[in-house]
This record gives structure tokens, sequence and C-alpha cells, in this order.
């Protein structure tokens, strides 16, 4: 297996004597599904952000398909195959659903625009009922799935989500997270952030959990969740209770 | 009273239409009032008086008036000219100071101060360069028509109100119907999310100051056509630009025409009602209101 | 020959009126972050009210009540601070800039109204015969310059220890977390918009009794003087003296305006009187490319320490970022 992305000894802040990351090495591999976890604090939305080309890189490199992006700006990143779905603002509020999804397509070649739009439309029936609403007037969930079909607009090497599941009620966030599973299985490679640590390991098939700003933990979803120490220091003990 | 305000106004309200839709896009996109946005209406006003003067000396023909016009091929010609160096003019100021202070992380406040500066400067590098005595795309007078009954006008004053009109309508497609636009509204909303939906940030800054340098070129030489060239014409012009800009609603281009065309109106009505020495308060009566009542302006949205 | 002594107590004299201005000015911008862009107005409005107050009557005028000067300053003073009030409560609550703008637009409606109501302001005449402060001194040239030079420097020196005053007090903290960090001085139940006003209005308060200060020494005022080119330099002075800095205030507008009178006096010495109006449009030109150069590079100010409003968190929205700066 090849790695898709690959980040190696990272060091990055908003502020260059303030590092929040320091020294992270993380490899995804083509058609994985990776859950970032940790404490809050720990840096899990700063790394992406980071990997996205929001936050100034101090250190270390960052490599899609082997090559170098850290020094590229974030909207050229994006032309290497990573896409970045933030938390939150992840959609232009003012424009109608078709606007946001043509923004989106502007930098795929223009005969191949008007098709990959009919696409996610059609992989969001949602979104197709009514092109012409105003992405603001959407609900909680249906952003969160505009957010992602702009997101694959482009058909990414890479799908990157800073925890879609804020804010959402449990049944949107099991469908956003059976949509995931979907984009997946469609062989996009996924790197999640999420709060919720035993949803997080149920949809991934490997977990990193993230601690001031260093990987603590790096292994297959199931070992996490069966990992004693992890399931005390950030599951709350509930496992063995479960188990028992 | 007769209709005749009715026509200055327009006339007047058009160039300040095509002024304020440059403020009002620069407001929304590079997010502060630029103070030296009115300069370039002069500076465009006094290229194309250069330019033209320059053909017009080269090649005579191109000076004699064009049908019903006051002026010749060379106006037309060196407008395009002038355009091209206004819109370089502020790609330059953009490079030596918006855009440095913009990387630096300045607040707004400071980009404010710095296009106080900008305007200062510019506003007497013109009359350094040409005096400030008023000068004069041609010595054609015109005479007005009825076109109807108690409206006079000169077919120059027609141009400059279809020129205005035409112009509105170009701009508010670009902005609705064409990628280039879509990705000015996108960075206007939010810049960092456009950044991740591939659009370079620069590049629209860069077309914003073009398309703003533009318009404001086009202004300046209708002003100079229908009234006169003088250094400090577009710092005149400042207040009503910003109180268009204001009243239409900070970002958008129909409502900047429109607002501008109010101000036109109202300020021909006052100079009529009233008195001319009184016109330049027109457009900070209308700024109060619009912030007592309605702070959004016509077409703004409610929004922080 | 002239006297060299009265002359410098003058000139000082002057300078020390600008450094009122400029203390207004200070804690309107430099501790509260205020743009205001309509100095030469509420200047204007306290050199008039001044003068309409303390001037003997005039056939055809209104106002020329003959009061004692302090009076005059005061009412000067308190005129502009209304002024700024109204403005301030128009627009402080609304984005930032738009103070800025409304400001232009009241320093552009003042000019107006002292062009056209004649029989308040004069008109383009002006008001003249405004009383002198030891008037009865005129004789002796040196004696009244400095005396004259005296009121200025205890003005000045008042109008210091009360803003240094203000500025440490409760009041002042409260204005300067507002400016570090609003999100947290709100959370301490401040209003930020009430804060704003009130330092907005007293930084009024001052430059109109500068304003006042001013008419009082020339004795003569008329529209002119209050073109929005004394908005530039009252700017320029507090920016090369750093803003945000009291002294920082007073040093720059007596530097600035030595600079001003000497380059002043250059142009009427070097050029013909023809070529005159162009060479002080080229010396206007180097005020505007100086604030750039100063807010690009040294954005403290020559002398300035503290009070810097880069990198400040701000009320306004996200910035463009043109990309990330790697490794800054």
């Amino acid at each position: 297996m090849s790695d898709v992305l690959r980040v190696r000894d990272l060091s990055a802040g908003y502020q260059p004597e303030l590092a929040i990351l320091k020294g992270v090495d993380l490899a995804v591999s083509e058609g994985e599904f990776v859950v970032l976890l940790g404490p809050n604090g720990a840096g899990k939305s700063t790394l992406v952000k980071t990997v996205a080309g929001l936050v100034p890189v101090h250190g270390g490199s960052i490599q899609l398909r082997g090559e170098e992006i850290s020094d590229l700006p974030a909207h050229l990143r994006l032309r290497h195959g990573l896409a970045f779905v933030p938390q939150t603002e992840n959609i232009f509020a003012r424009m109608t659903i078709r606007e946001n999804l043509q923004l989106a397509a502007q930098i795929l070649p223009k005969p191949a625009r008007a098709e990959r739009i009919a696409a996610m439309m059609e992989t969001f029936p949602d979104l197709a009922r009514r092109p012409g609403t105003r992405a603001g007037s959407l609900s909680g969930g249906q952003r969160q799935m505009l957010a992602v079909a702009r997101a694959l607009i482009i058909d990414p090497e890479v799908l990157i989500l800073d925890e879609p599941s804020a804010g959402l009620s449990p049944l949107m966030v099991s469908e956003v997270f059976d949509r995931l599973r979907d984009i997946n299985a469609r062989g996009t490679t996924i790197l999640l952030v999420e709060q919720n640590v035993r949803a997080g390991l149920e949809i991934a098939s490997r977990g990193v959990v993230l601690v001031e700003g260093r990987v603590a933990h790096d292994a297959p979803s199931d070992a996490l969740t069966n990992d004693p120490i992890v399931a005390d220091l950030y599951l709350g003990g509930h496992q063995k209770e479960a188990q028992a | 009273m007769t209709l005749q305000p009715i026509m200055d106004g327009l006339v007047n309200g058009a160039i300040i239409g095509l002024g304020a839709i440059g403020v009002t896009l620069t407001y929304a996109i590079l997010r502060f009032a630029n103070f030296a946005h009115g300069e370039l209406l002069s500076w465009g006003a006094y290229l194309a008086l250069t330019l033209s003067g320059a053909l017009g000396a080269l090649l005579p023909g191109l000076g004699t008036s064009l049908g019903p016009f006051s002026f010749g091929w060379s106006v037309p010609i060196a407008m395009v000219g002038s355009i091209l160096l206004t819109a370089a003019l502020t790609l330059a100021v953009d490079w030596l100071l918006f855009g440095r202070l913009r990387r630096s992380g300045a607040v707004t406040i400071i980009l404010v101060m710095a296009s106080f500066g900008a305007a200062l400067a510019l506003r007497n590098l013109l009359e350094f360069a040409y005096t400030s005595s008023p000068k004069y795309f041609s010595n054609a007078l015109q005479i007005s028509r009825e076109i109807l009954p108690g409206l006079r006008a000169t077919p120059d004053q027609l141009l400059v109100v279809a020129l205005g009109v035409v112009l509105v309508v170009l701009v508010h497609l670009l902005l609705t119907r064409t990628a280039a636009g879509r990705s000015m509204r996108a960075v206007s909303e939010d810049p960092q999310l456009s950044a991740l939906v591939g659009i370079d940030t620069r590049a629209v800054i860069r077309m914003v100051w073009v398309l703003g340098a533009a318009l404001a070129a086009v202004a300046g030489i209708m002003s100079g056509v229908v009234v006169q060239i003088r250094p400090t014409m577009g710092h005149d012009l400042l207040l009503p630009l910003f109180a268009a800009a204001i009243l239409g609603g900070i970002g958008s281009v129909p409502g900047a025409m429109l607002a501008g065309l109010i101000v036109g109106l109202a300020e021909a009505l006052t100079v009529q009602v009233i008195g001319a020495e009184w016109r330049a308060a027109v457009s900070f009566v209308i700024l109060v209101a619009v912030l007592l009542l309605r702070p959004q302006g016509i077409f703004g949205k409610v929004s922080a | 020959m002239i006297d060299l002594l009265s002359y410098a107590a003058f000139f000082l004299t002057m300078a020390l009126t600008y450094a009122v201005i400029c203390l207004g000015l200070n804690l309107q911008w430099g501790q509260t972050g205020l743009f205001n862009v309509g100095v030469a107005g509420f200047v204007a409005v306290g050199a008039y009210v001044s003068a309409i107050l303390t001037t003997p009557p005039i056939e055809g005028r209104l106002g020329g009540f003959e009061l004692p000067m302090i009076f005059g300053w005061l009412g000067g003073g308190l005129a502009a601070g209304l002024l700024c009030l109204a403005i301030g409560a128009l627009t402080l609550r609304l984005r930032s800039d738009y103070l800025a703008i409304a400001t232009f637009g009241a320093a552009v409606v003042i000019q107006l109204a002292l062009l056209n109501l004649e029989g308040l302001t004069g008109g383009p005449f002006g008001v003249g015969f405004i009383p002198r402060p030891f008037g009865a001194l005129q004789g002796d040239a040196d004696l009244f310059a400095l005396s004259n030079l005296s009121v200025m420097i205890v003005t000045v020196l008042i109008c210091y220890l009360a803003l240094e005053h203000l500025v440490r007090s409760p009041w002042g903290r409260v204005l300067r977390a507002l400016r570090e960090d609003e999100t947290a001085a709100r959370a301490l139940g401040k209003n930020p918009v009430t804060y704003r006003l009130q330092a907005f209005a007293i930084g009024g308060f001052v430059m109109g009794i500068g304003g006042a200060a001013q008419g009082h020494f020339i004795g003569f005022i008329a529209p002119d003087n209050y073109l929005p080119i004394l908005t530039f330099q009252v700017w320029t002075m507090l920016i090369v003296g750093g803003s945000g800095n009291m002294r920082g205030a007073i040093l720059g507008a007596v530097l600035v305006w030595a600079i001003w009178a000497v380059s002043g006096s250059a142009v009427s010495a070097l050029f013909p009187t023809e070529q005159q109006a162009r060479a002080a449009s080229l010396q206007i030109v180097m005020i505007g490319v100086a604030l750039c150069a100063v807010l690009l590079l040294r954005p403290r100010g020559l002398l300035g320490e503290a009070g810097t409003l880069r990198r400040a968190k701000t009320r306004t929205a996200p910035k463009i970022s043109e990309g990330t700066e790697t490794n800054a």
C-alpha cells in the first residue's frame, strides 16, 4: 500500500514562537479511513488545518503522493488532490447550493465541471431537490452534506474533515457517517477529526491519538478500542464495564 | 419648477453610481473604506486628457467632433488607454502599500488610514503636474435639445446616462453569471473558505482593483466631458461615493448605481430648491439618514 | 530686524495649540482606536464657538457676547465634544470605518456651514477682533509673546495631566482592555460602545479647546484655516510622535509644526511666486507619502512605544488571507 498523505516531524502554530504541533508523524495509505482523536487542545484541528494550508508551518514536511506541499498556499494544495471540510463556516451561506458546487468545480477543466456537479447531485439527492436554495437556509445536516459534496467535487485523493458531527443531532450524525463510509468504500481516502472516540473508532479502520501536539498512539481501531490504557484515558473507563 | 433638475441629477448620479460600484466592491472584498478611490476618478480623467491631447496632436483627424458629441475619436480611444493605466496605478498602489499592510496583519483602520495618505499624495501629485486650473476635453459648446417638454439635455449628457446604465448591467452580469464574478462574491463572503475551494484570493483582489479602477476612470472621464477636469474632482465626489455605496448596501452593484442616482437627484433638487452652496451637504444628510434608519442600506443584508 | 525672541515664542505658542489638538486626537486614536478624519471640522467648531462667545457684537452678525475668554474656550470645547458625541452615537455601533466616513462628511459640512452661514460665521471673511490673551500687554512685543506662551504651556500641561490621569484611571484601563481584547472586556460586562463614545467625546472636547486657543492667538479665523490639510497635519503630528503616547503627541506636534514652517518658508524662498502653488502641492505629496511610509515601516511612530494596534484582536471580520505565510 502506498501512502497518500505523509506528515513528517511537523511543527506548526499561528504564531512563530508558539508551536501547537510539536513534531507530528502521520501516514495515511490509499483507501484508508483514519480517525484523529485526542483531548481538547491536543492539536487535532490544528493538524488538519495545517495540512490544508491554513496554519503556518514552522518545520517538518507534508507530502501528498510523495510531493511536498507544505510551502504551497491553500488554494494550490487543492490541485494536488487534497480536499478539506472545516468544522464551521464550511459553505457559502449567501450563495445557492448550485453556486457552492460551481465554485468548487471551477478548478476542474471546463468540460468536466457540469458532469461532476451532476454526479454530486446524484450522490446527495437532498441537494438535487432544490439546487436554487440559499445554502444559509439549509439545516445543519444538509449543510454538512453540501460541504462534503463541495469537497468531493474534485474527486480528491484524500478527504479531510474537521469534526463534521459537531452540533448535529445523533440521527444526523449517523447519516453523515454513513455517507462517509460509502465515500470511503468507493475508494476515497479519509482523515477524520472526531471528538466522540467511540463513534470515531467504530467508523474508521485506524485511530491516531494526538496529545499535546504529538502522536501518542497510532493503531488499528480494534486494537485501540481494546487497549486498556487508551480505554482508561480516552474512553472514560467505560470500556471495561461494558466488557464485564 | 421644471423637470430640468432631473436630467442634471441623472447625469451626475450615473457618474456617482459608477464610482460607488468601485467603492462598494473594494469595501466588500478588501474590507476597508478606500479613501483613495475618489482620486482614481481624477487620475482616470487626467490620463485620458493627456492621451487624447497627444492623439489629437499626432492625428488631428481624431479631434473632430463625433456626430452630435462634443469630442472626437481621440476621447474614446484615450479612455481605453486611461482605463489600462488607472488599473495599473491601483495595482501599483496595492503592491506598494495595501498588499504589504494586509500581509503584515494590519487591522482595517490602518488600511483606511493608509488610503487616506495615498489619497493625499495622489491628489497633490495631479495638482503638481497639471496645476489647479480646470481643463476640458473639448472647447466645443454643445446646444442642449428638448427631449421631453421642459427637459433639455445635451447629447453628451444622454451618452453619460446610457453608458452608466450599460456598464452597471455588464458588471452585474459579470458578478452573477461568470466564474470570475462568483469567485469575487465568494471572497467577499469568506476569504478563507474561498482559498479552501481553490480560489486564488490574490488574483481576485487584483481583479477587484482593476474593475474598480476601470469604472472610476470611466466615471472621471464622463465627469470631465460634461463638467470639467480638476485635481480635486475626485475628492469632491468622495462623500457622494461613500453615501451611495452605503445607501445601496455594501457589496451590491445595482444598489450602488441606484443609490448613486438617488444622491445625484437629491443634489440636483437641493440646488434647485435651497441653493447650490449647500449641494455638498446633501450626501452627508443622506449618509446620516441611512446610518440612523437602515445601516445595511437598501440592498444590504443585516449582518455584523 | 525681526525680534527673534518674540518670534520663537509665537512659534512655540502655535505649536502648542496643535499639541492640544493632537492630545485630543491621541485619546480618540492612540488610546481607543477611533479614526477621526474630520479633525479640521471639530477644531473649527471650537474656534468659531469661542470666537462668537467672546468677540464684541458686530452689526448684522449673530453672537458677539463679549464673554470672558475662559468661557469661550470651554464653550468651544463643549460644542466640539457634543458634536463628536452625536457622530459617535450614530456610527460607533456599526462598522469601524463608518466613523471615518461620517467624520469626513462632518468636516465637509462644517466647512460648508462656515462659508454659508454668514450671519453667524462671517462667511468667507471669517471672524475678526477675537480677543487675545493679555491684550493689554500688546505694546511690549516680548512680554506679550512670552505671556501668551505661558498661557499655552499651562493649557498643554493641564490637558496632559488630565488625560494622563484619565488614561491611568480604572476608566482608562477598561479602554485599554477593550482595545487589547474586546471579547474578554465584554465578558466583564463592559459595554464597548459606551466607553468608546465617552473617549471620542472627551477627545473632541480637547480638540475644540485647541481650536479655540488657536483662534485667540491669531486673532482672526476664516474657513480657509480649516481645510482638510489641517486634519492631515494633526494626523502626521500624532503618527510621528507615536500614537498612544501623550508626550509623543506633544513632541510630534512641535516637531512637525517646525518642519512645516521651515519647508513652507523654503518653498516661498526658493520658488518664484507663480510656481509656489505647485511646490506647495509637492509638499503635501510628501506628507501623504510619509504617512504611508510610517504606517508601513514604523507603525508605532518614530518615537512611539506603547499602544500599537497592529495584530491586535479586533471586532472586524476575518481578513483576507493571502495563502499562508510559511515560516513567518
